[in-house]
């Protein structure tokens, strides 16, 4: 545990983290001290004033609690009426040029200054001149649409591109009403974290193209997801609504904070794979090559599974630790090889040193914990002799494996997006995607993370899962999954996979690299 | 708290009324007496001729909606979903765009209200930042023979006048 020191706020005392400054040391305890321009990623930066407490029997009486280390025995108030005149100032202040645009701003309703007035303001606009008129709608590039009327100088946007990506594309330029963020002359944002700067700006001041629009704030459901787009595993809040007579649809990802992960960021591709939970789905499934309904696909491939001399089964480096777990598992039933080779996901020199990584894949750690071969000779020597090829949603044709490579072989296919594969396949059962499922990843640094279920589709697609277990497998579901991973793989043995943390739980490398042969 | 009890007198009990017939009678003659005047003379009916005779609307009646427009015809309402969500009965939708006419940035593309699902309570008009929508048309009837016609759109919405000037509306809304 840290080190914990004593203070007291509005006379009643308070143990807080040492170390930390005053905004997030009594934040801890469920105490808010209004802030604008701070942000635990970026540091304080003092320039907007917002965060002004009294400080009892100290020098200077008056400071910054953004700036401000909390220390033992600090006499910290927020409710004088010096403060309150403050806060309601400063609001005024931010209030003044403001252009009140809430009913067309995407921000309203997760709005910095509309909680802010709601709470520490209340008062009605002095204001008798026209507003000073600045520029709106400007297209920063990489989706960011920016309004400088909305805009409150608090710098996060120019402090993320400068402290952050280190790119520098913004600035604030001109001073006192005059000022403005703006990039610099046919410089637009070009780095890969571009978008972070949204979810950043406090205000509507920074909105993203590809939300615009679509829905507003308080109707999105906010659920808790991981994001699959590359080995990171960042997390992410999924924000979905199910519209009137609609299906439950995903319309924006956005980070969540984990220290041990993402932090407070997620990259602009893995944000914008949302839309392939959306599109580019697999909804009809196939009994010999035949549309059929899901039960009769499922009991035909179970047939024919049943049937074949040499089944080989091909997993996704997407599956989770649970689906791959039943496949192996139902695979030692059926006698089959099964083959992780997926070589294409990996996009060599994409990565970067801090989020993005070569590997597209989510759960490529797992091969190793559970043993899983992804060798290009295993992969092609067991198709050689098989019969039939069960394919668990492993996008072959990026690893340059294309239908005629397949053989003669039959293809099954189970899986969500729609690719080359599915296409070739003569039983096809759509299966649930993460968003709409639960399990758990490794990510590349082996840190175990779980994911629940965030989207209710009005049908629902039967998970991975439950597909393995009408075709014989044994386990039931995620629970059983996790026990039985519990028992039988060396890593997990002392870990307890029903509970895994919510920030995820670093695996040893020992853990990690043990397989289990 | 205590209860106040009172005790109704019972009727009914004198000789008159148990012979049962005279009261009958008594009756009978009431309603021929109506009968007869009315058949008469009709214009002292206490019921409305409707629907010969409309009735008369006044500017806060809550009719069917409409959507206002500015001087220059162009729409009101920057679809800002506040009476989407302050409808009880969930009967509005609608779907945003961009606007180009110079006005804001925003505006309605699609702005549907199932009229059999909205209970007219006004909710949205109160909600609406712009006066962009009102139940002042004082259509207050109507018809069809297939759910869909009561899911009105955009076009509808925009078509419909008020009977109403401005400033009976504003005096009405007071
Ligand atoms: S930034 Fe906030 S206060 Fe300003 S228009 Fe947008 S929602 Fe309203
Ligand atoms: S655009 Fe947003 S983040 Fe950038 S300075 Fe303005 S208010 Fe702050
Ligand atoms: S009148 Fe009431 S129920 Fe009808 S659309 Fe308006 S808010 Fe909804
Ligand atoms: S009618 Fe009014 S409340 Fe409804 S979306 Fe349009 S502007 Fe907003
Ligand atoms: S948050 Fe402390 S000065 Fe802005």
């Amino acid at each position: 545990m840290a080190d914990t020191i004593k203070l007291s706020v509005n006379g009643v005392e308070v143990e807080v983290q040492a170390g930390k400054n005053l905004v997030d040391a009594v934040a801890a305890v469920g105490i808010e001290i209004p802030h604008i321009c701070y942000h635990p990623a970026l540091g304080a930066d003092g320039n907007c004033r917002m965060c002004l407490v009294e400080i009892e029997d100290g020098r200077p009486p008056l400071v910054p609690a953004c700036k401000t280390r909390a220390v033992e025995g600090m006499k910290v108030r927020l409710d004088s009426e010096k403060i309150k005149k403050i806060q309601r100032d400063i609001m005024e202040f931010e209030l003044i040029n403001h252009p009140i645009d809430c009913p067309i701003c995407d921000q309203a309703g997760e709005c910095i200054l509309q909680d802010y007035y709601m709470k520490y303001d209340g008062a009605q606009s002095r204001m008798r001149v026209p507003q000073v008129v600045k520029g709106k709608k400007i297209d920063f590039g990489a989706g960011v649409v920016h309004d400088q009327e909305r805009c409150v100088l608090c710098a996060r946007c120019v402090r993320f591109t400068r402290l952050i990506t280190k790119t520098g594309e913004l600035g604030i330029v001109n001073r006192t009403d005059q000022a403005r963020v703006n990039i610099f002359p046919g410089r637009p944002l070009s780095n890969r974290y571009s978008l972070n700067v949204v979810d950043l700006c406090p205000v509507g001041a920074m909105t993203s193209s590809d939300f615009r629009f679509k829905q507003r704030a308080w109707f999105l459901t906010k659920s808790k997801g991981i994001c699959h787009g590359c080995s990171k595993g960042c997390n992410i809040f999924i924000d979905h609504n199910r519209e009137k007579y609609q299906d439950d649809i995903i319309y924006r990802y956005r980070p969540r904070h984990n220290e041990q992960v993402n932090g407070y960021f997620i990259c602009d591709a893995g944000r914008m794979t949302y839309k392939q939970e959306n599109e580019k789905r697999l909804r009809t499934p196939l009994a010999s090559g035949q549309q059929a309904d899901l039960e009769s696909a499922i009991n035909a491939l179970k047939r024919r599974l049943d049937q074949a001399a040499n089944p080989f089964f091909v997993v996704s480096p997407n599956c989770s630790l649970e689906q791959m777990h039943a496949i192996q598992q139902l695979a030692a039933q059926k006698k089959a090889t099964v083959s992780g080779f997926s070589e294409g996901y990996i996009q060599e020199g994409d990565g970067d040193d801090w989020l993005i990584q070569d590997d597209k894949a989510a759960n490529r750690a797992a091969f190793a914990v559970l043993g899983i071969d992804e060798t290009k000779e295993v992969f092609n020597s067991a198709l050689k002799g098989a019969d039939l090829v069960v394919n668990f949603g492993n996008d072959l044709s990026l690893s340059g494996v294309n239908n005629t490579s397949l053989g003669t072989a039959e293809m099954a296919f189970i899986g969500s997006y729609a690719n080359s594969c599915a296409d070739a396949a003569a039983y096809l059962v759509p299966v649930a995607s993460y968003s709409e499922d639960s399990g758990s990843i490794i990510n590349v640094d082996g840190v175990l993370q779980r994911y629940e279920t965030a989207v209710k589709k009005n049908v629902p697609f039967p998970n991975m899962l439950s597909v393995i277990r009408q075709l014989g497998g044994g386990l039931d579901d995620v629970q059983a999954a996790r026990t039985s991973l519990g028992n039988t793989v060396e890593a997990f043995k002392k870990l307890d996979l029903q509970n895994i943390p919510a920030q995820g739980l670093a695996l040893t490398a020992s853990e990690v690299g043990n397989v289990t042969a | 708290m205590s209860i106040d009890i009172k005790t109704v007198e019972r009727k009914g009990g004198t000789p008159q009324e148990r012979v049962y017939l005279v009261e009958v009678f008594k009756g009978m003659a009431v309603t021929f007496g109506h009968f007869i005047r009315n058949f008469l003379d009709n214009s002292k009916l206490y019921v409305r001729h409707y629907p010969e005779v409309e009735p008369e609307i006044t500017a806060r009646w809550r009719g069917r909606h409409r959507l206002t427009r500015h001087e220059d015809g162009t729409v009101k309402c920057v679809a800002c979903f506040m009476c989407q969500t302050n409808c009880p009965a969930k009967c509005i939708m609608i779907e945003a765009g961009e606007r180009n006419d110079g006005r804001t940035e925003k505006l309605p593309v699609r702005f549907d209200i199932d009229l059999l699902e909205c209970i007219y309570c006004g909710f949205c008009v109160e909600a609406c930042p712009m006066d962009a929508i009102r139940m002042d048309t004082g259509i207050y009837a109507l018809t069809g023979t297939e759910r869909d016609s009561f899911v009105i759109g955009l076009n509808e919405l925009l078509q419909s006048e008020s009977p109403f000037t401005d400033e009976e509306y504003k005096k009405g809304s007071k």
